[in-house]
């Protein structure tokens, strides 16, 4: 079997560049508020079915679709957040309950969705044709989500290096007391990154759908690799976090060579992140934190 | 001097556990007040009590002479009460310069920031020396500097100091007791908490010996460390030549 290797980390560029928007906001939420939530799936699934809407239903095209979802998804994620988790969080919720309750939100909001479009599959008619660049077969949206990748890395290394509210997030994520014995106002401050986090889930549904389908399954079809990339970069760490999404997707992509040099069927890619992700967890479960110790 | 921090009758403690009982200080303009004692006598208890990072039972907090009691730490950090934690003091993964920003997040204007580092690095050299450094990367002495010099950068009236001198060296104790005499020519009061009794009490004022929870003992810092009894029984120094 010939194998064009410059297709396959093209592709693993591009699964990098998807678990990368969809694990960002995880990974600072995490790390700001000390639980995995499980609610993230659905975080992508709305801005996926929000996307739909404005880009089909009311016809405005892909680009309002992800401003609209972005800042929907951000305020769903306050309200979660100022609705739900801080107030577990204040009556001294450990990290099981918060964790329970996201995954019962998460329940909550994607019955709610199949509810609201039902759970037949829907698509963006936008046609996405391939074209071949050099020895690379690539569509428009896979450049999109190859620069909006890119784009996110500089702008979030940007706001959390130059800005004072990013290295409050980072400040924050590290040492929440001394951040208060600061004068930092740490409820501020998580309240924003949940906004940012879920926003940016929203948008990383949109770029999972345009070019698949749309369903109330689209974020937990993802999250298992996007939890792979939170883990194996370091809970809360953004540079880790961009490191990992592209060692998983370059793992994902050579996986289905592998698969398919086997005869196997590619549908075991997904195995491939759970894999990674028991690895982690057992051989070094502070991930690749120590790496990118400014985060 | 007037008072500038006055802690009244202060029960505090963790969970359902009283660890301070019926404490009362007071801490005057510009002073340094040293709070001395055994290990688990509440030192520390008292003062993030004071921040709400232990749980007060009882008891009243007045800044300034407004009452504080119960007000959110970064509210008091705005009004002027800095604070420094024994372990945990600084942003491991931020900068010197980003931890010292953290500082003065509260500050206003990009001006005032810039001459506050600047006076910060004046009054700290080795600081200023390694601006760029990750401050998880600092010597136990650099890190209370850096500690230290996070808490001045928003020009706090009253400094709480929670163990500065404990597992550093004779050479970086030194170093600090200097800078805290310097941060007291600035007209910051400062409240030392320490184990290391002799060398709290060289610097202050005045101070207090808690022993249980309770405070055993208050006065000037010299008679404290003078008197018999005290350095006998509180102290744990030797009655003579200490």
């Amino acid at each position: 079997m010939a194998v064009n290797w410059a297709q396959v980390l093209f592709n693993s560029a591009v699964t990098g560049s998807l678990y990368l928007i969809g694990a960002v906001g995880l990974t600072l939420t995490y790390g700001l508020s000390n639980f995995p939530n499980f609610a993230h799936a659905e975080f992508i699934t709305l801005g996926a079915f929000v996307g739909y809407l404005v880009a089909e239903t009311l016809g405005l095209g892909l680009v309002p679709a992800l401003v609209v979802a972005f800042l929907f998804g951000g305020i769903v994620g306050i309200l979660c957040y100022r609705g739900i988790f801080q107030p577990l969080a204040k009556r001294g919720a450990t990290i099981i309950h918060l964790m329970v309750a996201s995954i019962a939100l998460g329940f909550i909001l994607r019955y709610s969705i199949g509810a609201l479009w039902g759970w037949s599959p829907l698509y963006f008619s936008t046609a996405w044709p391939s074209f071949d660049v050099g020895p690379l077969r690539v569509t428009a949206l896979w450049l999109w989500l190859i620069f909006a990748a890119v784009s996110l890395a500089l702008i979030m290394h940007f706001v959390l290096v130059k800005t004072k509210i990013g290295r409050a997030i980072r400040a924050t994520s590290s040492n929440p007391e001394l951040a208060l014995a600061s004068g930092i106002n740490i409820d501020r401050v998580i309240l924003i990154t949940w906004f940012i986090g879920a926003g940016l889930a929203a948008t990383a549904g949109i770029f999972r759908s345009a070019g698949t389908q749309i369903w109330p399954m689209t974020g937990w079809d993802i999250i298992l690799p996007i939890f792979a990339v939170v883990i194996l970069g370091g809970i809360g760490n953004f540079y880790g976090s961009i490191a990992a999404a592209f060692i998983i997707g370059l793992a994902e992509n050579l996986g289905v060579v592998a698969l398919m040099a086997l005869g196997l069927s590619t549908e075991y890619r997904i195995a491939i992140a759970f894999l990674i992700l028991i690895i982690t967890l057992i051989v070094r479960p502070q991930g690749l934190a120590m790496l990118f110790r400014r985060a | 001097m007037s008072p500038i921090l006055i802690m009244e009758d202060i029960d505090a403690g963790y969970g359902d556990v009283v660890i301070v009982h019926n404490v009362s200080i007071r801490v005057d303009e510009g002073e340094i007040v040293a709070i001395v004692g055994p290990n688990g006598s509440g030192k520390s208890t008292l003062l993030k009590s004071l921040l709400g990072f232990a749980r007060l039972f009882r008891g009243r907090a007045f800044y300034q002479g407004r009452d504080v009691t119960g007000m959110a730490s970064d509210k008091l950090v705005s009004l002027g009460i800095g604070y420094v934690p024994q372990v945990d003091n600084v942003f491991a993964n931020l900068t010197i310069a980003e931890n010292l920003d953290m500082g003065a997040y509260h500050r206003k204007g990009r001006d005032s920031i810039r001459a506050g580092v600047a006076e910060i690095y004046e009054m700290f050299p080795e600081l200023g020396a390694r601006k760029d450094s990750l401050a998880g990367n600092l010597s136990g002495g650099e890190r209370q500097m850096l500690a230290i010099a996070r808490a001045m950068m928003a020009e706090p009236k009253v400094l709480l100091l929670d163990e500065p001198l404990a597992s550093l060296s004779p050479k970086p104790t030194k170093v600090i007791l200097s800078k805290l005499e310097k941060i007291e020519e600035t007209g910051t009061a400062i409240v030392i908490v320490e184990q290391n009794v002799r060398k709290a009490l060289s610097v202050s004022k005045r101070g207090y010996v808690l022993v249980d929870g309770v405070c055993a003992m208050e006065g000037d810092a010299d008679s404290l460390l003078t008197e018999d009894v005290s350095k006998q029984r509180y102290l744990g120094l030797e009655a003579k030549g200490y």
